[in-house]
């Protein structure tokens, strides 16, 4: 058995293709079949079985008060109360079946054969959690940015002997015919996206969930941001999900959890065209088994390697350090709810992991050659494939100055590699240089206009800006890296500072710029203290005296490459201050289209057309106290 | 797919907020005047039997219900509505019975007072009414402050009736919440107004009414809108309940979901958790559920100083003085109850009426006396006097000739086979409660014991009666007072050995006190409620007619004074639940011991140093400090 590994500069980090064991003859079969005795998140005195969870959730304290307060507020009978409870359990909650699980791995294993897909994981990293595992629930929380990660953690899981993770899905999964129900049996429990107005299925979803981390003895794994981010980049989380989970926490019915931030980064990603046009408001089609078919069938060809890495298990009672009282304790325990002090300490948790998704990502070869490719769109120089080698290698350097995880060993033979992968969007022309493909021409069809959520655009603007956008997609989950120090270029360039006005531009930009690029309010100063730095010791900036003022020539590409990495976001923040400015009081979707169509007609950045980056804009806007938001 | 789902409908937004965002929000929720409950999804709202207008359902001038009164002016008397068992029967005897006892003669039109129309001027100032306002609904309406202005002391009726109280409070305001409690509590600080907290305005110790001299603006705090069940535990058999809730609401609540508080005073259909933990009360089925004070298991009070509470709900603690006992019976001086912690027990599978015939009080009384030291008391247990006896066979509704058959046989044999004297006999009242198995068991015990003492089953209908009763004769005293007699009643608590000489002492006092003013006219009665191992509960009731009398209230309160002092002197105490109020100021310190009042002075001085609750009950004043005029006076 040959193992592919790759040693990176950390010690503690070793990134081995969990895939490349299978590929030998009936590897695949003798795997999923083998004898397996995983190691469980918690040592409880019983083993729950899924229906127990069921059970205990429905016949909770909770419930009973819920179903109590609900029938003396809308009088419905107890009785049809407590089915409706146990309907909404059935729709919720998981089940396990190991030879569905079996049946499905082999399935899957054969299509990310066909797919040609490695999957490479931080083994160290994935072998520490294990070893913490055993005292308390274990919640596993990676990035969304495919529909992938559904099943890669599951796989790793069985892979590394971990009892596989229950898994949050949307209710968009639930109503498909056969793989609803198949994911269910893989361990996967159903929440809807939106619990307003259906008060006892809230308060049931809470409940077993709690239920869930109390009892259930595997790891618990749910995304943060709550849906794929479209744009490749982290979205700010939300706090609903955590909230519940941690709950057994703050009510002390455990002494602790542990929270593992996961990162996932993929070569290639599966929806990349769909979320290009997503961006710029196409729907996505709804998610049916048929599709799910006929996409499956279509995935041939070289998808790249995804990359798995574990950060640092967290023990929420140690970050949280102290958990403030609150006169909830006076509750029977299970109708303890979240104090608001508390809630904010999950927010505190949430925003966290989510910083730790970011700086345990991988840079990948993909990634790199985006931000060379859009450096050559953006000077509108096609590069030959040397000097893209080259420029790869620039990037490269820049990044770790920057302190992030490269994964490359030999960057010709990946980006050979990663060109393969992408063949369908960058190609080498007949002069060996580095192209974009252009997009196929796009019908608007009526029916498609209707469906467009923002402005209505040209197909050729569309089709002009599809490839581009593929592009920024690759460049955007490295701009965490250079958004510090691209501010601080940005400011210095209108003309010299002192620290202090630079420090306090910078800090109004963050907070606009604060659902677009997100980044946890705490660490702010020391950020900025960094990215100053780099940016003198670099030469971006110089300093004399008090004053900040652009630096000299050697900083000169860098201050470009800096700049190009803001410039598409401080577009649209300008033109939704523009729209915002100009019309006073606007409908949030009117101003979206309203943005989109400024940017069509304007020589913009394509991704300006992105509806993500005008929505984030809008609220960094009224998160700064620029604009209000009123409910109608 | 998403995984982001939002713990509550408010975080909605469906956008990630930011931590600033975050932390205004955090700050927001604290000080939203509804914190607890918004955050409570297990909140049971309960229907409110009586509404914020009382007046549209309740007597202005007296006790109970509008629409229920006994009347006398017919061929019959009889008790109106069908709100009570008795309700709309003719009462053949109860006519015959007041003329004896009073030379009461229904024929005349009874003297009804009409609702007053002119009131005091508020004096709240405007501006702290427009703050007020913004908190929770405020009413200067003089019918809603007169009916807050008092209780149901014979003097309180009184002066109702007259429309003459000196002093009536300038504003009533209603919070639904803990949270708009706190915040009127800062008002009222901040404005240096005087808060009364009001529950079902059913105090019999002067409590709740307006200190005369106090130059502050008094506004009463109507708890009732503060009537949810904050959460029940079914598992736990607990309660935390919105302490406005009224008793009969409460006991509705809870009986439909299969439980019971179990706390019954006879004021229960109109008083209030709150001002049961105010007034230190106790239930006619204590020995079964406890008085309020086993009842608690935690209380949350608001006041000038802060919220007083404490941080675990824990069966017992050991850690100091039990603050919890500060708040029961502080008797509105040092803030308002804002919720309570209760707890609640399943509903008996069986409930079972008895009574038992003694030949004289004393055989009673040592039966009593005997049940309670082998504690085999059931729910409830009560001897009454003669007399009592007799007024219950005066409101005995007509029934069947089967019945009246039966009854006469009963009659036969108790007077005629065992020899009882009619004039003499006294009637223990049963109420068990239990498994069908334990209640046959107990009544095996209670019946073999009394037959010790000379006792005679006398059958179910005789209990049951005992106790329908009880809700009705607190209607007695508005048709007194329609015909010029006044009634009142008074208890104690007594230890077993001084409880026979007690009894005999008051009575003669009693009489004594009547002849000294030429009262030909007047009974006096008394009952035994409540038995303890070292003790038990007397209440007595006297009743007069006021046809020579000049002052019939004055006259009356001195009477009851002599009786308190008579009381005292024969080892009884101040009270056994109705508490100390103003009437009853001039035995605390005697009672308590001098360190017992400065401690009390002390308490007052850390939770109210501006004398915000100046109701002036115990031993306060009217600046919060000492009542020097009751200490004078002594």
């Amino acid at each position: 058995m040959t193992k592919k590994t790759l040693i990176k500069m950390s010690e503690t980090s070793k990134f081995i293709d969990i895939l490349e064991p299978r590929k030998g003859e009936c590897g695949v079969f003798r795997f999923m079949s083998k004898a397996w005795y995983p190691k469980r998140t918690q040592t409880l005195d019983k083993i729950n079985t899924p229906q127990d969870i069921k059970d205990a959730a429905a016949a909770s304290l909770y419930m009973e008060a819920i179903i109590e307060a609900e029938s003396s507020k809308t009088g419905a009978s107890k009785e049809s109360l407590r089915q409706e409870v146990l309907q909404h359990i059935e729709e919720i909650a998981l089940d396990k079946k190991m030879h569905v699980i079996r049946w499905t791995g082999i399935v899957a294993l054969k299509v990310a054969f066909k797919m040609n897909i490695g999957i490479y994981v931080n083994e160290p990293a994935v072998l520490k959690v294990k070893s913490t595992m055993g005292n308390n629930p274990v919640l596993f929380l990676p990035t969304h940015r495919s529909y992938a990660d559904f099943c890669i953690l599951t796989y790793l899981c069985y892979h590394y002997d971990i009892e596989l993770p229950a898994v949050a899905a949307g209710t968009d999964f639930y109503s498909m015919a056969v793989i609803g129900q198949l994911l269910r049996e893989m361990c996967a429990f159903y929440i809807r996206r939106t619990l307003a107005g259906a008060p006892l299925y809230a308060a049931t979803l809470k409940q077993y969930v709690r239920t869930l981390v109390a009892k259930h003895a595997a790891p618990i794994e749910f995304f943060l941001e709550g849906t794929r981010s479209r744009s490749n980049k982290s979205l700010p989380p939300k706090y609903g999900m955590l909230s519940m989970s941690l709950m057994p926490l703050f009510a002390r019915e455990l002494a602790d959890v542990t929270v593992v931030p996961v990162n996932i980064s993929y070569d290639r990603l599966m929806e990349q065209r769909p979320y290009a046009y997503e961006l710029l408001g196409v729907p996505k089609p709804k998610e049916t088994t048929k599709g799910l078919i006929k996409w499956i069938s279509s995935l041939n060809g070289h998808f790249g390697n995804m990359y798995i890495n574990f950060g640092d298990p967290i023990s929420v009672q140690e970050y949280l350090k102290q958990i403030p009282y609150s006169d909830e304790s006076l509750k029977p325990i299970e109708l303890q709810t979240l104090s608001p002090e508390q809630f904010s300490q999950v927010q505190d948790v949430a925003d966290y992991v989510v910083g730790q998704q970011q700086a345990n990502s991988v840079a990948t070869i993909s990634n790199l050659l985006a931000l060379v490719l859009m450096e050559s769109l953006m000077t509108q120089r096609a590069l030959p494939y040397e000097e893209v080698l080259v420029e790869v290698e620039r990037m490269i350097k820049v990044l770790r100055s920057l302190g992030a995880t490269v994964f490359e060993d030999d960057v010709r033979k990946n980006v050979d590699r990663v060109l393969v992968v992408q063949d369908k969007s960058w190609t080498l022309d007949k002069d060996r240089r580095l192209r974009i493909i252009s997009s196929e021409v796009i019908d608007v069809t009526d029916e498609l206009k209707n469906k467009m959520k923002g402005h209505t655009l040209k197909a050729e603007t569309m089709v002009n800006a599809i490839p581009i956008i593929q592009v920024q997609m690759y460049v955007n989950p490295m701009l965490h890296y250079l958004v510090p120090s691209a501010l601080i270029s940005v400011i210095v360039q209108r003309g010299p500072h002192t620290r202090d006005e630079l420090a306090r531009h910078y800090r109004r930009l963050r907070k606009l710029l604060r659902h677009e690029f997100f980044h946890t309010e705490k660490t702010e100063e020391k950020t900025f203290q960094d990215a100053f730095e780099y940016c003198v010791s670099n030469d971006v900036v110089g300093v004399c005296g008090e004053q900040v003022s652009v630096g000299g020539s050697e900083g000169a590409r860098l201050r470009a490459l800096l700049a190009r990495a803001v410039w598409p976001a401080l577009t649209s923040l300008l033109l939704c201050a523009d729209v915002c400015t100009e019309l006073q009081t606007i409908e949030q979707n009117q101003a979206l289209k309203l943005v989109q169509k400024r940017a069509e007609s304007g020589p913009y950045h394509p991704y300006c057309l992105s509806l993500d980056s005008a929505t984030h804009c809008l609220q960094g806007l009224v998160l700064a106290g620029a604009l209000t938001r009123e409910k109608q | 797919m998403s995984a982001g789902t939002e713990s509550s409908p408010k975080n909605m937004s469906g956008d990630a907020k930011s931590s600033e965002q975050a932390a205004n929000n955090v700050k927001k929720t604290i000080s939203d005047k509804n914190n607890e409950n918004t955050r409570a999804d297990t909140v049971i709202k309960v229907k409110k039997t009586i509404p914020r207008k009382k007046q549209d359902l309740l007597k202005w001038y007296g006790w109970g219900y509008k629409d229920s009164m006994f009347t006398l002016n017919g061929d019959a008397a009889y008790f109106t509505g069908q709100r009570y068992a008795i309700g709309e029967k003719p009462l053949p005897h109860l006519k015959q019975w007041a003329y004896d006892n009073f030379r009461l003669v229904g024929d005349t039109q009874p003297k009804v007072p009409e609702p007053p129309t002119s009131f005091p001027e508020s004096r709240l100032p405007g501006n702290v009414r427009q703050e007020l306002e913004k908190i929770a609904p405020v009413s200067v309406e003089g019918m809603d402050r007169l009916i807050r202005a008092h209780g149901q002391t014979l003097k309180d009726i009184s002066c109702l009736r007259g429309n003459s109280f000196p002093r009536i409070p300038d504003a009533v305001v209603w919070p639904d919440s803990h949270g708009q409690v706190e915040q009127i509590v800062q008002c009222a600080s901040r404005h240096r107004f005087v808060i009364i907290p009001f529950g079902g305005g059913t105090s019999v110790s002067g409590a709740i009414t307006c200190p005369v001299k106090e130059k502050r603006p008094i506004v009463v705090l109507d708890t009732s809108e503060m009537n949810s069940i904050l959460w029940l535990d079914k598992e736990q058999l607990l309660a935390r309940v919105q302490a406005g809730i009224v008793g009969q609401d409460l006991e509705r609540e809870m009986r439909a979901r299969g439980f019971t508080v179990g706390h019954e005073p006879d004021s229960y259909e109109f008083s209030t958790l709150g001002g049961w933990v105010a007034t230190r009360a106790s239930g006619m089925k204590k020995n079964t559920y406890g008085n309020i004070e086993d009842l608690v298991v935690q209380t949350k009070m608001v006041t000038p100083r802060g919220v007083i509470e404490k941080s675990c709900r824990v069966p017992r603690i050991s850690c100091g003085p039990e603050w919890e006992h500060v708040i029961m019976g502080s008797e509105g001086c040092f803030g308002v109850v804002t919720e309570v912690t209760i707890k609640i027990r399943p509903l008996p599978p069986v409930t079972r009426y008895g009574s038992l015939v003694f030949p004289d009080w004393e055989s009673g009384f040592y039966f009593e006396w005997e049940v309670a030291r082998q504690r085999l008391q059931p729910s409830s247990i009560r001897l009454m006097d003669n007399e009592q006896f007799r007024f219950g066979q005066a409101l005995k509704t007509e029934s069947s000739w089967g019945g009246v058959l039966l009854e006469g046989l009963k009659r036969l044999y108790i007077t005629r086979i065992k020899g009882f004297d009619p004039t003499k006999l006294c009637v223990v009242t049963l109420l068990m409660e239990g498994t069908a198995e334990q209640v046959d068991e107990r009544e095996k015990k209670l019946n073999s014991i009394a037959a010790q003492f000379g006792g005679v089953p006398a059958g179910a209908g005789n209990g049951e009666r005992g106790y329908t009763l009880t809700f009705v004769i607190a209607y007695l005293r508005d048709v007194g007072m329609d015909y010029d007699v006044v009634a009142e009643s008074f208890e104690t608590s007594v230890p077993w050995d001084r409880t026979l000489s007690l009894c005999r002492n008051v009575k003669r006092r009693v009489r004594e006190e009547c002849e000294k003013r030429n009262i030909a006219h007047h009974l006096i009665s008394c009952r035994l409620t409540q038995t303890y191992d070292a003790g038990c509960c007397i209440y007595f009731y006297f009743a007069h007619n006021t046809a020579q009398c000049t002052d019939p209230v004055a006259t009356y309160e001195e009477i009851e004074e002599a009786a308190r002092n008579e009381i005292i002197a024969s080892g009884g105490s101040i009270s056994h639940h109705h508490g100390v109020g103003k009437l009853r100021k001039k035995w605390y310190t005697d009672t308590v011991s001098e360190p017992g009042r400065l401690l009390l002075l002390a308490a007052k001085k850390a939770l109210d140093p501006d004398n915000i609750f100046g109701v002036g009950n115990m031993v306060f004043g009217e600046d919060g400090g000492e009542d020097t005029l009751v200490k004078s006076k002594l």
